[in-house]
């Protein structure tokens, strides 16, 4: 039989187990939240765009280019020489719509503003010569608010975080611009019936999402 | 159309599926003539290579002729009989303008699963799993290659089908392997793997100066094949100790470079192999690197290794004191398909390099689990199954 002092040692034993293991989990919880700042969450991203800093800029105002580029993701108005309004939809988050107010703010440089979204979020762009002719490295800081967090993990749990999308535009972006399409293999031949295609679309979405950037 | 499908672990079958359509400028259709088993697919239906869903068209070597283009297609036309390179690769990347093509940032549509697990994503990889983009394969009647321009070459009349399609992965990996020795002229290569990859390593590393080429396997059909055709010295490691008979047939040296192309499935004898096996089996390891471990004891000092077999996540026992304290080369990766193939077919084209005979079973589409079944199971000496959905 079991004596005590067993018992007790077994007892204290997992609870020094747990506590230390669930010390780790925060930590490494914390050392993947964004910053804060002023109530704000803020990211920084960047991606290395393998063209020079004058074709990344061309990009941005050769019209039917882009239009090309963003048809069936978000469509672009200008509202004058340095402002555009862009309506996206985010597929990941529902279909959920994105309207932002995009303003060049100096050379090589951009801000937005998202007026109508899930989440409130603000950010700008630098554009900056990549070292040893690798092109130009677009870098991005982000801030969003999501009240809480509670809020905010159901909001990550419906796809509304803003970092994902963030990541997500810059990848699409470095690619329309380096190679004229976002490469998609949805919709390619497969033996699925209808069903598991559904499944493996969520699994596709998982896969696609997000993203180092 | 007619396809050869991953039905889950071990099992594959033919089923009707839908055709490809062209979906994006650069696209082109194929109709498949030829299309080989690679042994890296076998990796993927044992699911030792995740994130296979049911319903996935397997293949990824193979050769056509094409039937449709999209509109920004420039330099391949309807009709083109073609060969096409496993890895998907843009063609406007860093990777891609420096001829790194199997590491092209904008081809793999589904990242984030290699991502996490290799800290980048590499180039997507035609019928090779979700990680690898979710691309259909190539065990099919038709294809869509995305990028066409950049991935498909066309061929030189007069060489069969048969042989051109390993243009398309086991030529431009071998290539690949040799190339990253190094050579100037007048060394010993030894090559792990007598399958269709280690034969076109040996003869390239032949090709590029190596006077002596020794291929390691315990296949003794697949040895006499290469000692047959290539000229090379064999060892069967299933009857004799590889580090001592690579020692004995260099005068202590070891080999000036040492080529792995085997992978993460690779046999052995005795207890560690058994070990091994058995923690892959239960799914406690993901690869098996018995020819790894070899190639580095074996080189010798200052030597290099070359490893173009698969391998998916993470060893054990990697002597690494060895590769660091012998001052080793270590080069690896996924072939630049389209940075060999042009060279390659110009070689094929004058007889240079043959390997039509690696096809030892070529049959129909229908008949392709039969052929996978010879090719895992090494029967009837085959070293290649090639199937031909247009037959």
């Amino acid at each position: 039989m079991t004596s005590n002092g067993t018992r007790w040692a077994l007892l204290g034993a997992t609870t020094v187990t747990a506590l230390g293991v669930g010390a780790m989990a925060a930590r490494r919880r914390r050392r993947h939240q964004p910053d804060r700042q002023d109530g704000w969450y803020v990211v920084r991203r960047g991606i290395t765009v393998d063209r020079p800093m004058d074709a990344v800029v061309g990009f941005w105002t050769d019209r039917e280019r882009l239009d090309r580029a963003l048809a069936g993701w978000a469509t672009l108005d200008q509202l004058d020489d340095n402002r555009w309004r862009c309506v996206a939809s985010d597929a990941a988050a529902g279909g959920s719509e994105w309207r932002a107010e995009l303003t060049v703010t100096g050379p090589g440089r951009l801000s937005w503003r998202v007026d109508e979204g899930p989440v409130p979020q603000q950010g700008h762009v630098d554009l900056l010569p990549a070292p040893q002719d690798r092109g130009t490295e677009i870098r991005a800081e982000l801030r969003y608010r999501i009240g809480g967090p509670l809020r905010r993990a159901l909001g990550l749990t419906r796809g509304d975080d803003p970092d994902q999308g963030l990541r997500d535009a810059l990848r699409r972006i470095k690619s329309l611009i380096e190679c004229g399409q976002m490469i998609d293999t949805r919709r390619d031949p497969s033996g699925r019936d209808h069903r598991q295609e559904a499944v493996t679309d969520q699994l596709r979405e998982k896969l696609t999402t997000g993203g180092r950037a | 159309m007619r396809a050869l499908c991953w039905e889950g672990v071990g099992k594959l079958a033919v089923r009707d599926v839908p055709e490809p359509r062209i979906r994006a400028e650069g696209d082109i259709i194929v109709k498949v003539r030829a299309s080989s088993v690679c042994g890296s697919d076998l990796h993927l239906i044992n699911g030792f290579l995740p994130a296979m869903r049911e319903g996935d068209i397997l293949g990824h070597e193979f050769m056509g002729e094409v039937v449709e283009t999209g509109p920004g297609v420039r330099r391949l036309r309807v009709g083109d009989r073609v060969v096409v390179g496993s890895v998907v690769a843009c063609g406007g990347c860093w990777y891609c303008r420096t001829e790194q093509y199997s590491l092209c940032d904008n081809s793999n549509p589904q990242p984030v699963f290699t991502e996490k697990l290799w800290g980048h994503s590499p180039a997507g990889i035609l019928g090779y799993s979700h990680a690898a983009g979710g691309y259909s394969g190539s065990h099919a009647e038709y294809i869509r290659v995305p990028f066409g321009d950049v991935g498909a070459f066309t061929v030189p009349e007069g060489v069969p089908d048969d042989a051109v399609v390993f243009a398309s992965d086991a030529m431009p990996t071998g290539w690949m392997a040799a190339d990253f020795c190094g050579l100037k002229g007048g060394e010993v290569v030894a090559v792990w793997g007598a399958g269709g990859v280690g034969q076109m390593a040996a003869r390239s590393a032949q090709i590029l100066g190596a006077e002596r080429v020794i291929v390691i396997d315990r296949l003794p059909e697949r040895l006499a094949t290469a000692a047959d055709r290539l000229g090379v010295e064999t060892v069967n490691y299933a009857d004799t100790d590889v580090l001592e008979a690579l020692r004995e047939m260099t005068a202590g040296r070891g080999p000036d470079a040492c080529i792995e192309a085997v992978g993460m499935e690779a046999h052995d004898v005795g207890p560690i192999y058994a070990y091994d096996k058995a923690k892959q089996t239960a799914r406690l390891s993901t690869d098996r690197p018995t020819s790894v471990r070899q190639a580095i004891m074996a080189c010798r000092k200052g030597g290099t290794v070359s490893i173009v077999g698969v391998y998916g996540g993470l060893v054990d026992k990697f002597p690494l004191g060895a590769a660091m304290n012998k001052a080793l080369v270590l080069r690896m990766g996924q072939m630049h398909a389209q940075r060999y193939i042009p060279m390659l077919l110009d070689r094929l084209a004058t007889g240079e390099i043959d390997p039509g005979y690696l096809a030892t079973h070529p049959m129909s589409l229908e008949d392709g689990v039969r052929g996978y079944e010879l090719f895992e199971k090494k029967q009837d000496a085959c070293l290649r199954s090639v199937l031909h959905p247009a037959s």
